[in-house]
């Protein structure tokens, strides 16, 4: 079976400098991986291709088996949310209206939403628990709800797959546990998840399967596999003993989902079959 | 609670728009009847309601007071609607059809127009407002491949831009009024149009005119809506299907042809684009496709009580309404740009 998100020895550069030179992963469908890897080495390069805003020079990215370069635009922004890493919005919108935005391409021509698309817009933000902020503006959100409202806004595109690109950075660790517990959730509801984690041990206790950017290719596989010693200290340049201890501890350093009760808003089973109008 | 400070309550837009109309209807009949010869509100009524009377109130109010605060109005409609579509484009509200250069490009063409192709119209449509159009548009296709860099617009960059080829365009203006001033008294009427001056404009061209800033307003309505998700970033906007590329197209043209209208009538009046948006923006929230209509009767309503005070402060000389909206809207701009710093 083809995985939901295939890359086929993609080629990739900017300018004259190469990013990808015959990558080739899968995403399966349902799962929730992980794509990791140093500074500057194409993480959001390769989401940006996969949501097709970037075009691949050589070989291809399929979603759902079909090329991505193949897809009517507006139909694979109902299959494939992009949450970005920075969200700036220059006037003061409400979060609602910004939610709303995720209806964008499920709008007729005047753009006008129906009662099924606020209904929709409601279900994301009470998916990601930030109901009681609809009438804050964006701007005036603290790190975390700017997080959560930008997940909001993927859900309203009602997709099959989110990527996300580090959806944990420049949060506190209470923070970043409740966007990690959303993510597994979401997965749990049926889309499949493939997020840029610059935090290894996150990745470690939550993600079973990981991409590795390196080299302008990929060790992919379970995340044990991946995320051992030797390819780490290759992977981001560190001395071999760091990444020795950090791959030996043994206790968890982040609580999850199984060992902390945590507020867990109810999502409706629409999310759960990724139902498209 | 302190959330409840940082809520935003919004009034509803049908009801700012009828307020903001019956404003409007008010300042054009206080407007009509201030002057060299004082008309009360009641005789601008009776002349309104009579306009076939053969009186002094009729003769003035028809062919001097009424097509000039319509005019006053028109420009102002069109002014204040562009700021609301170049601040959703350029993603900024200090954006407006003076600072960014675009009536400097309408009334160099406007003004090459007038003396070359004076008796030049094709359709109804005179070469002036042809080449105003074309100026209007072509100088924001040029400040707008300036102003962007890297995909986004450095705030810097927008107003630098706009500011260096205003500049250049008002310089070119002024060269060519002053070229053929000796050869051409009508040169006379551009010195007033570089300062803003509203004229009395036919009934024709206040016709025309209304008429295509209406088209122009209900053909930009849908991509208000655009604008809203452009909000979010050009390459967030494409993610979502928005065809950014064709969006940003119409919206310089629609911008263009609005600014072009607005020059047409009264010259260059600067940030009236800027105030009446940004205060509009304050209480009906920065929704595009709410905001576009009402900055339109908003603008014009604040134009026609800009130019009627323009007239009168200096009485019995009159002020250019472009020299007056400089005064008010000079430092709200940089009132506006100082507080833009501290939260960069």
């Amino acid at each position: 079976m083809a995985s939901i998100v295939q890359s086929n020895q993609l080629g990739f550069h900017y300018g004259r400098r190469p990013i990808f030179k015959d990558l080739s992963f899968g995403v399966e469908s349902g799962e929730m991986v992980a794509l990791l890897g140093a500074n500057g080495v194409g993480k959001t390069t390769l989401l940006n291709v996969i949501s097709g805003l970037l075009r691949a020079d050589a070989g291809a990215i399929t979603v759902d088996g079909t090329n991505v370069s193949e897809w009517e635009r507006r139909e694979l922004s109902r299959f494939v949310a992009l949450v970005p890493q920075t969200l700036e919005i220059p006037f003061s919108f409400r979060v609602d209206e910004v939610v709303g935005q995720g209806r964008v391409p499920y709008l007729g021509k005047f753009g006008a939403m129906s009662a099924h698309d606020r209904d929709v817009v409601e279900h994301a933000m009470e998916a990601v628990d930030v109901t009681s902020l609809r009438d804050r503006v964006y701007t005036e959100l603290s790190g975390g709800e700017r997080q959560r409202v930008k997940i909001a806004i993927g859900l309203a595109q009602q997709p099959r797959v989110m990527l996300l690109d580090e959806p944990t950075q420049h949060l506190d660790i209470g923070r970043q546990i409740e966007v990690v517990n959303l993510l597994k959730r979401l997965n749990q509801s049926g889309i499949t998840i493939f997020a840029a984690i610059h935090d290894l041990s996150i990745v470690r206790d939550n993600f079973r399967n990981a991409v590795l950017l390196m080299n302008q290719n990929c060790v992919a596989g379970r995340t044990e596999d991946v995320m051992k010693p030797s390819i780490l200290e290759e992977a981001f340049r560190v001395d071999a003993s760091a990444v020795r201890a950090f791959c030996e501890a043994e206790l968890p350093l982040m609580e999850t989902e199984s060992t902390r009760e945590c507020r867990r808003p109810r999502i409706e089973r629409r999310w759960r079959l990724g139902r498209r109008r | 609670m302190i959330a409840a400070t940082q809520t935003r309550r919004r009034p509803n837009t049908l009801v700012a728009l009828v307020l903001l109309a019956l404003l409007l209807a008010m300042a054009i009949v206080v407007s009509a009847g201030v002057g060299a010869v004082h008309l009360s509100i009641k005789e601008v009524f009776r002349a309104l309601l009579h306009p076939r009377e053969s009186n002094d109130a009729t003769v003035i109010l028809f062919s001097l007071r009424l097509p000039r605060v319509l005019a006053a109005a028109l420009a102002g409609a069109g002014l204040s609607a562009t700021g609301v579509l170049f601040q959703g484009l350029f993603r900024n509200p200090l954006a407006d059809p003076f600072v960014l250069g675009a009536s400097g490009g309408a009334a160099l063409g406007g003004a090459l127009a007038v003396f070359l192709f004076p008796a030049f119209s094709f359709a109804g449509v005179s070469a002036s407002a042809m080449l105003a159009f074309s100026g209007a548009l072509l100088t924001m296709i040029i400040v707008w491949n300036l102003a962007r860099q890297n995909a986004r617009f450095a705030i810097e960059n927008m107003l630098l831009a706009g500011f260096a080829v205003g500049t250049m365009l008002n310089a070119g203006t002024s060269a060519f009024e002053l070229s053929q001033e000796a050869a051409n008294p009508g040169a006379r009427i551009l010195a007033a149009w570089l300062y803003g001056q509203i004229g009395v404009a036919p009934w024709v061209q206040i016709a025309f005119t209304a008429i295509a800033m209406l088209l122009a307003i209900l053909i930009a309505l849908p991509l208000t809506r655009k604008l809203n998700t452009l909000a979010l970033g050009e390459e967030y906007a494409l993610q979502l299907g928005v065809r950014v590329h064709r969006v940003r197209l119409e919206v310089l043209i629609v911008g263009s042809l609005l600014t072009a209208l607005a020059v047409s009538l009264g010259g260059l009046i600067g940030f009236v684009g800027l105030l009446v948006p940004h205060f509009l923006r304050l209480v009906l929230g920065p929704d595009h496709f709410r905001l576009l209509p009402v900055a339109a009767i908003g603008g014009a309503a604040f134009l026609v009580i800009a130019d009627t005070v323009a007239r009168t402060v200096v009485a019995p000389a009159e002020l250019p309404v472009g020299i007056l909206t400089a005064f008010i809207g000079g430092p709200a701009f940089l009132y506006l740009l100082n507080r833009r710093r501290e939260v960069a």
